[in-house]
């Protein structure tokens, strides 16, 4: 190796702000090592962990056997405790599957209650008429289905940033905005070198890199799998229509289907649709798809096909050829561990995935437990704290104290998507036209951030582009400007 | 350069939580947009004890961010002139979060609001809902495409020049409304090269383009904006679209307070103003919301002389 200057010597490193790494990360801090992760973007959770159902599936439907069924159950026992200690928003909504003819009755009888059963799962089989007393608003055309009684929805963005800041707390490193470019692979040591010019040296690795984790391994040589980019198109209403269950179709062979689920934080989401695109950016939401998606939730809540909406994102699942979590070391070295491939349930599994990887690293680099580790996280700011201060974002009545309080956190936003995250503020109605303005002056004031400097989301994204001084500048609500034509 | 008179009430005369509880007033008036001053304008002191609350920094609504500006006249001498009538409190950063209408236990309707120093309750015999709206944003109307940096409402535009910052460089202003234009003027005005355009089917006004917006390009700042014209697709490439189609009548906070609605999610008022809960009136854009209605003032107006109690 070269004689590049080590910036920084950890015991292990991660590679990923994702929910996937950040649950390692937490898991990692439990033993007496030192730890840090990179992320390329300036926030963590800004790769799929931000567009997804955030559904915290049971793992009723896994493929039974697989390590993605096995650490599905695991999670399901370990959540409650995850909830309660990192104080995440949840809401144990129950998941209704709905069959609209005799058909899929049929496959529900024959294929979904029996994978459930040998994922040690009951499904109880509800009547047409159980289910619309039950859920009103379901499609009366329906002919019965089943409720899935442990499935519930959660706040990702929370999840992920909670299992950082616990981390942080039992002393793990967290650097942002550093893109692993180049990997070098010792006997001992593994040096990962940044686009900035910054060099990592650890004794072990973890590449839990989402979407680009086979790139990651490409870059230590290690040809193995390859991960291809399966979109998901949703849309937001805040026209809820009563729906408090999640709302499944009968699966087809290709994918879980379109749903129907409520937003833990407010709202419904629908989708996601299903579409292998060839560009790991391709975020852009379409026509077609959301055309799709109204089709879709029309079958299963038929006042859904018409709602207004106030928001369209879209996610890229992470498609391995294997069909399972890839979750092993790599083909060119025991101390890089590659965790890929999770593809449509890493938020669920999260916990069970950090703890997993966690003891596979402690065993192969034989480490203690630490004496002093801090179970749980300090409680969020009490309700008398977000009742402080004037409203500043208008469509959801978010008030001055819980922008400031988010500002101040352990984990402070580094971009406005990053504060829209941590508040809910923007989310509303007018998408954060009225009082983005606000924010930006808040931004100034609690981080000394420079507009100018301040990003919506990517490297890349500012939202001005330049000072105006040819005219002097307007001074803030003066309500004066200057002369026309001056 | 004319000073607005509004300039004279600043923050520092907000009252405090505890100045608010004289007692019940006649008339609570929630927005102090163009229909709010209209109101108070003709009102006058004739409403009674009359409260005025709004969340923004300053009075004049939305519009406020671009007047003065040409074809805006009667607009602009309504706010430069305007005078607050004594005995007519204003309270600006105060938000309504909630309606309680008056029943037989309580005989005033209740107004939950929330200021810098916390959430409190106002009582009033009449409340005037004169809270206008949002802009509509290309999320609203599920434009497709990529979801960049540059892509903004006027009212963003605008409020990012007065704080002295240049939102783009070449932009397109997507809408034919006179706000449409007026925004597209003043970006001009400040050094932006500006493209204007809009659907055939919109008012009609002259815009350098015709055509419908089909999708947004570009990340992680805007790069182009592709339109549907005349049957051909073209790519203009611009880093800043202002998305100026329309408005959202403002009716979140009413969820639950029985305030009836129509299908469109304005505000349903009759002839006269009133919603279905009698001492309760709507006026302005929450009732109106199509962009380029003139008739915030003229309604302003009129309910001054509705109300029990106001001019005649
Ligand atoms: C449409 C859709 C619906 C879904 N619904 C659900 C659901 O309801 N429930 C559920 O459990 N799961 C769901 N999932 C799956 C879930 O979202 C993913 O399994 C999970 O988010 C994967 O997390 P991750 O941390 O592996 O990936 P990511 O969140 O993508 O994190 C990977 C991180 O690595 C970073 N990175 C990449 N390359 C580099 C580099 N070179 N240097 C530094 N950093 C790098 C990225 O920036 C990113 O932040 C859904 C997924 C999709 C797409
Ligand atoms: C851009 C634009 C161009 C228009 N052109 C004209 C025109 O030329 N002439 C004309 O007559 N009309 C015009 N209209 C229509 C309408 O007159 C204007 O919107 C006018 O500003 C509407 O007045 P308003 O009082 O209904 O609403 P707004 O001007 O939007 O004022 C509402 C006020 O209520 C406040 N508010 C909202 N919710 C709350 C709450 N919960 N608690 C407290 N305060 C709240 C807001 O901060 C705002 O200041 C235009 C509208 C717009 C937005």
């Amino acid at each position: 190796m070269e004689m590049t200057s080590i910036d920084l010597d950890v015991d292990i490193l991660v590679i990923g702000g994702g929910v996937v790494g950040c649950a390692i990360l937490r898991e990692l801090a439990r033993y007496d090592a030192s730890i840090a992760l990179l992320e390329q973007y300036p926030d963590v959770c800004e790769g799929t962990s931000k567009a997804n159902s955030a559904i915290v599936h049971t793992g009723f439907d896994a493929r039974p056997g697989t390590l993605e069924a096995r650490l599905l159950a695991e999670a399901r026992q370990l959540w409650p405790e995850v909830i309660a200690r990192l104080h995440i928003p949840y809401l144990q909504t129950g998941a209704l599957m709905v069959a609209l003819n005799e058909q899929e009755q049929a496959t529900i009888a024959r294929e979904i209650v029996p994978k459930a059963a040998a994922n040690g799962i009951t499904l109880q089989p509800l009547s047409r008429a159980e289910i619309l007393e039950a859920a009103p608003y379901v499609n009366e055309r329906i002919v019965g289905g089943v409720l899935v009684e442990g499935e519930g929805v959660i706040d990702p963005f929370w999840t992920t940033r909670a299992y950082c800041e616990h981390a942080l707390l039992n002393g793990a490193q967290l650097f942002l905005g550093e893109r692993v470019s180049a990997i070098e692979v010792g006997p001992q040591r593994l040096r990962v070198r940044t686009e900035n010019g910054k060099t990592f040296s650890a004794a072990l690795v973890v590449n839990a890199a989402g979407l680009w984790a086979d790139e990651i391994a490409r870059l230590a040589g290690d040809h193995s799998f390859r991960l291809t980019p399966r979109k998901g198109e949703f849309l937001i209403t805040e026209e809820d229509h009563g729906v408090a269950q999640i709302i499944l179709p009968v699966p087809s062979e290709v994918s879980k289907g379109i749903l129907v689920t409520p937003i833990v934080f407010g709202g419904v989401l629908l989708g996601p649709t299903a579409e292998d695109v060839s560009d790991k950016r391709d975020l852009a939401t379409t026509t077609a798809g959301q055309q799709r998606i109204r089709e879709g939730v029309g079958r299963l809540v038929p006042a859904m096909s018409t709602v207004s909406t106030v928001r369209q994102f879209a996610g890229l699942r992470a498609v391995s050829s294997t069909g399972d979590y890839i979750i092993r070391p790599s083909t060119v070295s025991e101390r890089l561990l590659h965790v890929a491939g999770i593809r449509s349930t890493g938020l669920s599994a999260s916990p069970a995935i950090g703890h997993y990887v966690g003891k596979l690293v402690g065993e192969t680099l034989g480490l203690r437990l630490r004496t002093s580790y801090r179970e749980t996280l300090p409680e969020p700011l009490s309700e008398a704290a977000h009742e402080d201060g004037e409203v500043v974002c208008l469509c959801r009545s978010i008030t001055r104290g819980e922008i400031l309080a988010a500002l101040r956190s352990t984990l402070p936003p580094q971009t406005l998507d990053g504060l829209k995250r941590r508040t809910g503020a923007m989310l509303g109605e007018c998408q954060g036209n009225l009082c983005l303005p606000r924010l930006i002056a808040l931004f100034q004031q609690e981080l000394g951030r420079d507009p100018l400097s301040l990003e919506k989301h990517a490297p890349g994204s500012r939202l001005l582009v330049e000072r105006l001084t040819h005219l002097g500048g307007v001074p803030a609500h003066s309500g004066e400007r200057p002369k026309r034509g001056q | 350069m004319r000073k607005m008179q509004m300039s004279a009430y600043t923050l520092e005369d907000m009252p405090l939580m505890e100045d608010l509880h004289e007692g019940d007033y006649d008339v609570a008036i929630v927005g102090a947009g163009l229909s709010a001053l209209s109101l108070l304008h003709s009102g006058g002191t004739a409403l009674g004890r009359t409260v005025v609350l709004d969340y923004q920094e300053q009075v004049g609504g939305l519009l406020r961010y671009l007047l003065p500006a040409d074809g805006f006249g009667t607009e602009w001498e309504l706010l430069r002139d305007f005078q607050l009538p004594s005995g007519v409190r204003l309270l600006l950063q105060t938000t309504a979060v909630g309606l309680l209408p008056a029943n037989d236990a309580e005989p005033t309707h209740t107004l939950v609001v929330r200021r810098r120093q916390g959430t409190t309750q106002l009582r009033a015999r009449q409340v005037v809902i004169a809270c206008g709206g949002v802009e509509r944003p290309r999320e609203h109307d599920a434009i497709p495409g990529t979801r960049p940096s540059g892509v903004m409402t006027p009212v963003l535009a605008l409020q990012l020049l007065a704080q002295g910052y240049l939102p783009g460089r070449r932009a397109l202003v997507y809408g034919d409304s006179r706000y449409a234009l007026a925004t597209a003027r003043r970006l001009a005005e400040v050094g932006l090269e500006v493209i204007t355009a809009a659907p055939a089917s919109g008012n009609g006004r002259s815009v350098r383009l015709c055509g419908t917006l089909q999708e947004i390009c570009g990340f992680p700042r805007l790069t182009a904006v592709r339109l549907l014209c005349d049957q051909q697709s073209v790519e203009v490439e611009v880093d800043t679209l202002i998305y100026a189609t329309g408005l959202l009548a403002g009716t979140h906070w009413l969820k639950g307070s029985g305030v009836a609605l129509t299908a469109a999610g304005t505000i349903a008022v009759d002839a006269h103003y009133r919603t279905n809960i009698p001492g309760i009136y709507a006026i302005g854009t929450v009732v109106r919301p199509e962009l380029d209605h003139e008739d915030s003032v003229r309604m302003g107006k009129e309910v001054a002389t509705l109300l029990p109690g106001g001019v005649s």
